[in-house]
């Protein structure tokens, strides 16, 4: 490490040295003695009359205070240095990290609210168990359709930022106007467009639909229109989202390269295709990473206005494991459903970056 | 009262008001002479003051405030006078846990209780939960606990979870001669409110479900011509078993709505869930079938925590349904995507069917919601019948017919938390808070009044008391008496009050679901899917601890 921007020369003496560790072993040992006296107490092989957790936390705060000024002491000014990261690589460790491990903990055991007995650790029963579960493979599934259905949403998305981008009369009204969906809470979607709108019997899209000749309009009965339908209204919630981040990509295009493609002859869709779509190409595929991760947590208007119905048919990971968990207090099993989940889409995640990496850079 | 029909009543001119105000000067009479009384005519003290409670504010005078509630809290204070010293629970505190749902429940207890409060010296503090988030909440602070209420308002279903664990006090004889249980209706007599022969629960509700239908459709001549024309059995008139329920509503698919001039259509069966809640719907259905009067279980074998819910008799219901979802129309078209709210509020009150079972809500909304349209064509009676029952002892069915009204979540009442006797004086607090509000004529209120609360009591019924109130008599004996005669029914059906009920329903909704959308081969193939999630409930919860909680709920122990 370059020497450059070290002001004093620190001497660091063997007594400081030792000091130092022992702030650093001392902190974690106490650390450590809390937990295991915190975790002996809650398996109930000592009684120490602990309530919470909270013991456990302190010495947390305690061993982290003493594992920065160790740093000072131990490295001078070069471990002041570590300070400006340090603290919050704890921070993140105590809010991610350690609910994680916690959370892996309660995943890998029996635990339903109902039962006398408590939690009991099963290791990957319930890993085996959702992996034969027809509901929650069935919720996996629609994702991968309710997934699919971003693209058609991207080309939407894409044709509104264009319209946007164009010289066309009220601009900024319409610019307002197609953000309005976004805006509105999905809960307020589901009760105001599937509960209201499309009620079959009084709803102004059945009255609508019947005029065009349907005569007993059904938005959710089937399983395939339903699905769409969830297709539908969760787009038309989202693709303003896509929009936006594709019209401030549109708009980062110099003007330039336009007119230099007009200038050799190129034609409105061939400038389209060869300038505009490369150059927005690591927007938009940008956007939909962040879409997907969107559509992944789907699960509002499902649980309003289907609970997963007809039959499955738009059941989502999220509402699956909303009624396993909290219809069911089925904590230890909904946790774990929560955790193949997150697995699931990390690689899906980093895979799809992986794949889409080579136009994700900016294209020159 | 719920309050939708109180303010129907006040819309409506539903409310007498000259009844009201001779009500009003025969009490007022009363209470002016009541010092002059002789001592024996003070028998007579206790019906006065029922009287005048139910002038406060006034039948026709607007919602009740919180003013009045505590005006009310005071006058039927006489029971805590007479058990507990002024300032007997001075520097006790107390923490009460119950719903807010619509301005009611707690917010009245507030008021109810805040000349108790003052009297006895003790001070309240108030945990107050939407009735989403009150299974979890309470399920949570079992699990982990954490419970940090001394009293709770809670439903009878959950007295699996609570007082199968012994976190509940039992309740002392005086609170017991103070509530008068005897007085109770008889489905929430023991053992409702009751485990392993202790009783803990003061009542403060009562819950069933009603059948309601559409009296216009009977009385329609031309459905009568062209159902004997059909060939129907039996004369046209309102069905009293769900065999006739059933070919009433295949007849109804294809006619015409006479109210509305829509498509009519038959009996509203709810096929989407709805929190577990919805399986209380097919329960409707099944209980006539299921439950024999020889036998107090009929949703599992008590001695094996087996599932009944695959047997014949279920099966039955559940073919039911399946039956009218293959005959087009007979149901709306959207049905297989209705909960119990859509058919209650979107269907049978905008016009839409011919009937539905619900609790009282409906038939209180029948006449007292703006968006009803069924208002002067609504009926009620007690659940239909069945004109077989099985009997799960023999394995067979017999040919007799059935009634069993499902007395579906039972009601709420207030129970005190075991924690509270590590203190006398807590524990004393907080049952003398708990009789004061289960008391007999505090209840009378709060049946009269919006309160969240159905009347629970046979004193309640006596229809003189609404009458000389200011209430229409004819609206309140038509609209109480179906309620009246489940809670007395001597055959209803009384869910087993175990931990996790909910979840067993759960998981029924997401099989019966799949069942009507056609995954499954049939109704005993559903039923099966069913059973086997429920034994795996039973399992996860422990089988042994389910028999032995569910006899104790039976009373069987």
């Amino acid at each position: 490490m370059s020497e450059l921007h070290i002001v004093t020369e620190d001497q660091i003496t063997p007594e400081r040295t030792r000091r130092g560790k022992l702030m650093i072993r001392g902190g974690l040992a106490l650390l450590i003695a809390t937990a295991l006296a915190q975790w002996a107490d809650q398996a109930g092989l000592v009684d120490l009359g602990r309530t919470s957790w909270r013991p456990t936390l302190y010495a947390f705060c305690l061993f982290a205070t003493l594992l920065c000024w160790a740093q000072v002491v131990l490295h001078g000014e070069q471990g002041k240095r570590t300070l400006f990261v340090l603290p919050a690589a704890l921070f993140v460790v105590a809010l991610v990290v350690f609910p994680l491990i916690f959370g892996l903990g309660i995943a890998m055991s029996d635990w339903n609210l109902a039962s006398p007995d408590g939690r009991k650790f099963n290791g990957l029963d319930n890993l085996w168990q959702a992996l034969e579960d027809p509901f929650y493979l069935n919720a996996l599934w629609n994702m991968v359709l309710y997934t699919a259905a971003i693209l058609v949403e991207y080309v939407i998305a894409f044709g509104l930022a264009l319209l946007l981008n164009a010289e066309i009369r009220a601009r900024k009204f319409f610019r307002v106007a197609f953000l309005l969906p976004l805006m509105l809470s999905p809960v307020a979607v589901s009760w105001m467009i599937g509960k209201s709108m499309f009620e079959p019997r009084f709803g102004p899209m059945a009255r609508l639909a019947r005029t065009l000749g349907w005569d007993n309009p059904s938005f959710f009965g089937s399983p395939e229109i339903a699905r769409a339908m969830m297709m539908i209204m969760d787009a038309w919630t989202y693709i303003p989202f896509m929009m936006i981040m594709l019209l401030a990509g549109l708009q980062a295009i110099p003007k330039e390269l336009h007119e230099a493609a007009e200038v050799d002859g190129a034609s409105p869709w061939r400038r389209f295709w060869e300038v505009t779509f490369p150059l927005m190409l690591p927007v938009s595929i940008t956007a939909i990473l962040i879409r997907i991760i969107f559509k992944l947590k789907l699960a509002d208007i499902v649980i309003n206005i289907t609970s997963g119905g007809p039959g499955g048919a738009t059941d989502t990971v999220t509402s699956f494991i909303f009624r396993e968990y909290r219809d069911r207090s089925n904590v230890g099993y909904g946790t774990m459903l929560a955790f193949i989940y997150l697995v699931l889409i990390v690689i899906a995640m980093t895979a799809l970056m992986k794949l889409t990496a080579r136009w994700s850079r900016p294209q020159t | 009262m719920k309050h939708r029909i109180y303010e129907h009543f006040l819309r409506t001119g539903k409310i007498n008001r000259r009844a009201m105000l001779k009500g009003a000067a025969a009490t007022a009479g009363l209470a002016a002479g009541g010092a002059l009384l002789p001592r024996g005519a003070r028998a007579d003290a206790h019906s006065n003051l029922r009287a005048e409670i139910l002038q406060i504010p006034g039948v026709g005078s607007g919602s009740p405030t919180d003013a009045d509630w505590q005006r009310v809290g005071e006058m039927c204070l006489g029971s805590t006078r007479e058990t507990v010293e002024e300032g007997e629970f001075e520097g006790v505190e107390l923490t009460f846990m119950g719903l807010n749902n619509q301005n009611t429940h707690n917010f009245l207890f507030r008021g109810f209780l805040k000349s108790w409060e003052d009297y006895t010296g003790a001070r309240i503090n108030w945990i107050d939960l939407a009735q989403a988030d009150y299974n979890a909440r309470l399920q949570q602070s079992i699990a982990t606990g954490t419970v940090d209420f001394d009293i709770i308002e809670m439903g009878a279903p959950f007295e699996g979870d609570v007082l199968g664990r012994g976190m509940a006090s039992e309740m002392p004889q005086w609170v017991a001669d103070i509530i008068d249980m005897d007085d109770y209706v008889d489905y929430l007599k023991a053992p409702v409110g009751t485990w392993d022969g202790k009783t803990y629960r003061v009542s403060i509700d009562g819950d069933c479900h009603t059948f309601a239908y559409r009296k216009d459709y009977y009385d329609n001549p031309e459905f009568a011509e062209a159902w004997a024309a059909s060939g129907g059995e039996g004369p046209w008139e309102p069905p009293t078993t769900w065999e006739q329920v059933n070919a009433h509503s295949k007849f109804l698919a294809g006619k015409t709505d006479p109210l509305t001039g829509l498509p009519a259509h038959g009996f509203l069966d709810p096929l989407k869930g709805w929190g577990g809640f919805g399986f209380y719907f097919l329960e409707d259905r099944a209980t006539p079938y299921a439950k024999h009067p020889d036998d107090p279980a009929w949703l599992f074998d008590p001695e094996t925590m087996k599932p009944r819910v695959n047997n014949p008799a279920f099966v039955q219901a559940i073919q039911d349904v399946m039956d009218l979802i293959a005959v087009e129309g007979a149901y709306p078209v959207d049905q297989i995507n209705a909960d119990p709210g859509t058919t209650a509020f979107q269907q049978y009150l905008a016009g839409t069917g011919m009937g539905l079972t619900w609790w009282g809500d409906v038939g209180a909304a029948a006449r007292t919601s703006d968006t009803s349209v069924v208002g002067d064509v609504a009926a009620f009676s007690t659940n239909p019948a069945a004109q077989r029952v099985y009997n799960s002892q023999t394995g067979a069915w017999e040919d007799t017919r059935n009634e069993s009204p499902n007395l579906a979540y039972i009601g709420w009442g207030v129970y005190v938390m075991a924690k509270t006797e590590e203190d006398p004086v807590k524990n004393k607090a907080a049952w003398s808070a708990a009789a004061h509000l289960g008391g007999k004529d505090l209840s009378l209120w709060a049946s009269a009044y919006p309160s969240g609360f159905q009347p629970y009591r046979n004193s309640h019924f006596q229809y003189e008391e609404w009458e000389a109130a200011g209430y229409d008599r004819d609206y309140i004996e038509d609209f109480l008496g179906a309620n009246l005669d489940s809670y007395n029914h001597p055959n209803g059906a009384i869910e087993p009050r175990i931990p996790g009920i909910f979840q067993y329903y759960s998981v029924a909704e997401d099989e019966l679901a799949k069942g009507y959308a056609g995954q499954y081969a049939s109704a005993q193939e559903t039923a099966d899917a069913i059973a086997a999630a429920w034994e795996g409930i039973t399992d996860q919860i422990g089988r042994d601890s389910q028999i032995a909680l569910y006899k104790a709920s039976l009373g069987m122990m």
